[in-house]
């Protein structure tokens, strides 16, 4: 009985602990595809853009926070995916770790191209940044950033090709 | 006393904390380009660059500068330069892509049926050596050069990075090369156009023996060009036993099928959504 009360704490505690590292939820995702062209967005391709971009975004934060750049592989390809891989190798070298704290994001959609195969969107993003040297944060602040996004549809998944913040992006706000 | 007046002034300044280091780093910034950050105060202590493709921490010594090579902000976006000691100060900057200087150049299909409108569409993104989108205008000049002789070109001016445009595929069969340039680099991608569906498709009929062999004239589409190999050609034979349908791809420009035939039959042709002749033929001999 003790044993089995034992056993049972234990798959608790790993629970407790395993759920503590990937509990990030997906940020909340707004989308608007009203100034598309030259091809109008399709219904159900409207659905899936803002679902496989938030679901990129959870994966970019825990690839950040635990420096585990093969979370990126479901979601991110092309330059977006070897620059975030090259970060994330840096910042295993250096002991560097960035938490982001996602507040939602704005999706406005600049291009889709006449074949349905690239879609350009700029992202209105509400995020707040910690960066930490070890366990120290040396770095904390909201942040209020316009990313430029290049996305191109996969099997079943439409894949960030490119994440570029802009100059229009200000901090602290 | 002179002595002592030096002794409290000198332990005054100790006593005293160190004023806190200020960052400055220029606002305009090309991908790949050295510079140097401009510290005010001591800049003894740990600096970090945190940026799209960088994380990079390292000691410096006390001066009033931290030079940052290219190599650490060859990705366009923001930055965050830090630098701790007692305490952390920082400074934001942004980098912006270099010169245009490359393209991803997007065309499809690779193979469309000829005469159709807007078939074709080239999609161009302008890049810098770095592989930074360009938002800031650049022109892409597209040219069409199809192999029997004929070339157009049009330029077209990014909007965001990206100029596009729709082309209406040629009249007759033939590789084209699609081509978009900017500065020194141009990519090219090849478009088969290839006949379209078949038209007037006629069929005529000969005894082989026992059976009935079916075959198409040069299967060709309207506007003349051959239809390709392997498109399929379907036969329907309907007699007193039914109806039978088989199934022939096209080689050298003609479609072929061996019937058994008892009886009076009606034999027709169709390939795709187009549909031939019939032909009504008597029983075997």
């Amino acid at each position: 009985m003790k044993r089995s009360l034992h056993l049972l704490v234990s798959v608790a505690v790993l629970f407790v602990v395993s759920g503590y590292s990937v509990a990030q939820s997906s940020p909340s995702v707004e989308f608007n595809a009203a100034n598309a062209g030259p091809r109008a967005v399709e219904d159900l391709t409207s659905e899936s853009v803002p679902r496989d971009y938030a679901f990129a975004w959870q994966n970019l934060s825990q690839a950040l926070y635990e420096n585990r750049p093969g979370l990126l592989d479901a979601y991110f390809t092309g330059f977006a995916k070897s620059s975030l891989e090259q970060r994330i190798k840096q910042q295993a070298q250096s002991g560097l770790h960035v938490r982001y704290t996602d507040h939602g994001h704005k999706l406005n959609v600049l291009f889709y191209s006449p074949n349905g195969d690239l879609m350009q969107i700029e992202d209105d993003a509400q995020l707040e940044m910690q960066i930490l040297d070890g366990g120290k944060v040396i770095q904390s602040q909201p942040l209020h950033v316009r990313y430029m996004v290049l996305m191109t549809p996969g099997a079943d998944r439409w894949m960030v090709r490119d994440l570029e913040s802009t100059p229009a992006s200000r901090s602290g706000e | 006393m002179r002595t002592v007046i030096t002794w409290l002034l000198c332990s005054l300044a100790a006593a005293m904390p160190a004023a806190a280091a200020e960052l400055h780093a220029p606002k305009d910034i090309a991908a790949g380009t050295d510079f140097a950050i401009t510290v005010n105060g001591d800049s003894h202590g740990t600096f970090y660059l945190i940026g799209p493709a960088t994380a990079e921490k390292r000691s410096v010594e006390n001066g009033s500068e931290i030079s940052v090579p290219g190599t650490d902000t060859e990705k366009a976006g923001n930055y965050q330069a830090i630098l701790c000691s007692d305490e952390c100060v920082s400074a934001e900057f942004y980098v912006h892509a270099a010169e245009a200087d490359r393209l991803s150049l997007l065309v499809h299909p690779s193979r469309v049926p000829v005469a159709t409108t807007n078939a074709i569409s080239a999609v161009a993104i302008a890049l810098d050596r770095f592989h930074n989108i360009v938002f800031s205008h650049a022109q892409v000049d597209f040219s069409v050069n199809s192999s029997n002789g004929s070339s157009a070109s049009h330029a077209q001016p990014t909007n965001r990075g990206i100029a596009w445009i729709r082309l209406t595929s040629a009249a007759k069969a033939s590789s084209t090369k699609i081509s978009a340039a900017v500065g020194e680099t141009t990519e090219t991608r090849v478009v088969e156009q290839v006949a379209s569906e078949a038209c007037n498709l006629h069929i005529k009929s000969y005894w082989e023996a026992n059976h009935l062999v079916v075959q198409t004239d040069p299967v060709r589409d309207c506007s003349g060009n051959n239809v390709p190999d392997g498109t399929v050609v379907s036969f329907t034979k309907t007699d007193s036993s039914g109806k039978t349908t088989v199934d022939a791809p096209i080689k050298k420009g003609i479609a072929k099928a061996e019937m058994p035939v008892v009886g009076h039959a009606r034999i027709s042709v169709a390939s795709g959504v187009v549909l031939g002749n019939e032909l009504n033929v008597g029983g075997a001999r």
